[in-house]
């Protein structure tokens, strides 16, 4: 047996974007074992729950992260809307869908530059930047907030789009699927994009399940499981299909995201197409009580939320288990066996969202 | 390390990006020249909070409801201030506020080495409030009530319970921040603000 060495690795280091430590356990350049520690971020937003009124917990909700914000909010109040028995309009829960669908575009636009820029692909890694701005600009308009968005409400949305706004919104996301095509190319058919990605990390569909994965990590090993195929908000009334990809190694995670913009695309236009007229929120009278589970699908995964009331306008538990929480155990045996050159591309294909796992 | 899988690759596109370099270089930068070109913001962009402090009732709503506390209303001095630097732009001071004084509007705040706040003082409030005009807690007259529960209704705080079966009418003071927009919505006048 080669002498066994330990690097310790994180939660500052140059080519991680996250704050996740991990010691690793090598034999020459080979990791064995990868050691986890987590907790550099934590900020205690679940107590604050219990001191903040459940209206004006929205805005801690989705302070969580600032990637996922939209959905965090949204899971957040579909759980009191249940607790409630309130009904949203359902011009809201398209509202809801079309935020949702353009915060999932927004974060793997995100991912994929990381990704170009973990391999060195630095021209690869502007170009999806770029092609990112154009959303965070759509954001800007219709919500007002670049990332953090601030429209959520228990018992709706707080802002409208209109029919210019959904126009320009459909017309944007003709332009950047176009811009799409060659850097989806780039990343599916380069050659040295490829070599660093093909059979890398593979996780076969057996593992992923027994291990918990969720999200496009879980799809690309060919599990098709979507949380949006419950129905929640306006899922139920558009047409679509889980992404999926058979090979479970990094390229095909990368490929499962690159399909999963187009498929955005396509549920943000059949939203704006379907779109009911009709307000956008109803009012919200009185305290929730009892307690309440929702799922919805982020962009890294199914993330659950719990809410626990007493009857009083503070929630007594406000619970969040997010998809990178899920997705770390499937990573470290992914870690092991794989060069010390790979830990860090092997990190970033889970997506990994540490703010959100600490809260 | 060995790969056993070659991926695909067009062998007659060896520069896939000499469009995309050929494109860059003639065409215009894709970021704005800020500080000399300026700053475009969209209507709705949430950029800062203003505050109209003649309509302003001090009823302290706003203060109740921000989340990281950025705001602090004395109802006595009859001020209103505000640290820019622990707003965090989320509007729901806007969002509650009973007299729509408050606007959440484009544009950042001047950037600055040391935290401060904000005061406005607002101009000085008549001595005997008139009905309708915020300055005190509502006392509604029971002759003249017809329990249409629009006060009820009406009242952002919900302090205001009115049962129309059995004719009563009730506050809860603790809740009633007096900002007087159950006076003003009464259509029989009965409510007067004490």
């Amino acid at each position: 047996m080669a002498k066994q060495s330990i690097v310790p690795f994180g939660p500052q280091h140059p080519v991680l974007p996250e704050p996740v430590h991990l010691d690793l356990v090598l034999e020459d350049e080979v990791v064995v074992q990868a050691v986890p520690s987590i907790g550099f971020v934590h900020r205690g937003l679940e107590k604050l729950v219990e001191t903040k009124d459940y209206k004006e917990y929205v805005y801690i909700a989705e302070r969580v992260c600032g990637i996922c914000s939209f959905g965090h909010g949204m899971g957040y109040c579909q759980c009191l809307e249940k607790l409630m028995n309130v009904e949203i309009p359902p011009r809201a829960a398209y509202l809801r869908t079309i935020w949702m669908e353009m915060s999932r575009v927004h974060s793997h636009l995100l991912w994929l530059g990381l990704l170009a820029d973990a391999l060195g692909f630095e021209s690869l890694f502007m170009q999806s930047w770029k092609l990112r701005e154009k959303i965070l600009d759509l954001f800007d308009a219709t919500t007002g907030g670049r990332v953090i968005f601030s429209v959520n409400c228990v018992g709706g949305v707080l802002k409208d789009m209109d029919e210019g706004m959904l126009h320009s919104i459909a017309v944007t996301l003709s332009d950047m699927e176009q811009e799409l095509r060659p850097i989806a190319e780039a990343f599916l058919r380069d050659y040295t994009v490829g070599t660093r990605l093909h059979e890398l990390g593979v996780l076969s569909a057996g593992q992923a399940k027994s291990m918990g994965a969720v999200g496009p990590m879980l799809r690309a090993s060919g599990v098709a499981l979507d949380t949006r195929k419950l129905g929640y908000a306006a899922y139920g009334d558009l047409d679509f299909e889980p992404v999926t990809a058979k090979d479970g190694d990094s390229f095909a995670r990368c490929e499962v995201r690159i399909q999963e913009i187009f498929q955005s695309f396509s549920l943000i236009r059949q939203a704006i197409a379907k779109i009911p007229a009709g307000p956008i929120a109803v009012p919200v009278k009185g305290n929730p009580s009892g307690e309440h589970f929702m799922r919805i699908e982020q962009p890294r995964g199914e993330a659950v939320y719990y809410v626990k009331a007493n009857g009083t306008k503070f929630i007594d538990r406000f619970r969040l288990r997010t998809p990178t929480t899920s997705n770390i155990p499937p990573m470290l045996e992914l870690l092991k066996g794989c060069q010390l050159a790979d830990v860090a591309l092997l990190i970033l294909t889970i997506d990994p969202c540490i703010s959100c796992t600490e809260r | 390390m060995e790969h056993k899988h070659e991926p695909k690759t067009y062998p007659w596109r060896a520069f896939p990006f000499a469009g995309s370099v050929l494109k860059n270089l003639f065409s215009k930068p894709a970021t704005t020249g800020y500080p000399f070109e300026p700053a475009h913001y969209p209507e709705r962009m949430r950029g800062h909070v203003e505050i109209e402090i003649d309509a302003c009732i001090s009823c302290g709503l706003c203060a109740r409801s921000c989340p990281p506390g950025a705001l602090k209303v004395d109802r006595a001095a009859g001020t209103w201030t505000i640290n820019r630097f622990d707003c965090v732009q989320c509007g729901n001071c806007v969002n509650v506020c009973p007299k729509k004084c408050l606007a959440i509007v484009p544009g950042y705040t001047a950037p600055a080495a040391q935290k401060s706040s904000e005061t406005f003082t607002r101009p000085k409030a008549p001595d005997t409030p008139a009905a309708g005009k915020a300055g005190g807690k509502p006392e509604n007259d029971a002759a003249k009530c017809v329990f249409c529960t629009l006060c009820a209704k009406k009242c952002p705080q919900g302090a205001i319970t009115v049962d129309r079966a059995a004719k009563t009418w009730r506050l809860d003071a603790d809740a009633c921040v007096g900002c007087g927009v159950c006076a003003a919505s009464c259509p029989k006048k009965c409510l007067t603000l004490k």
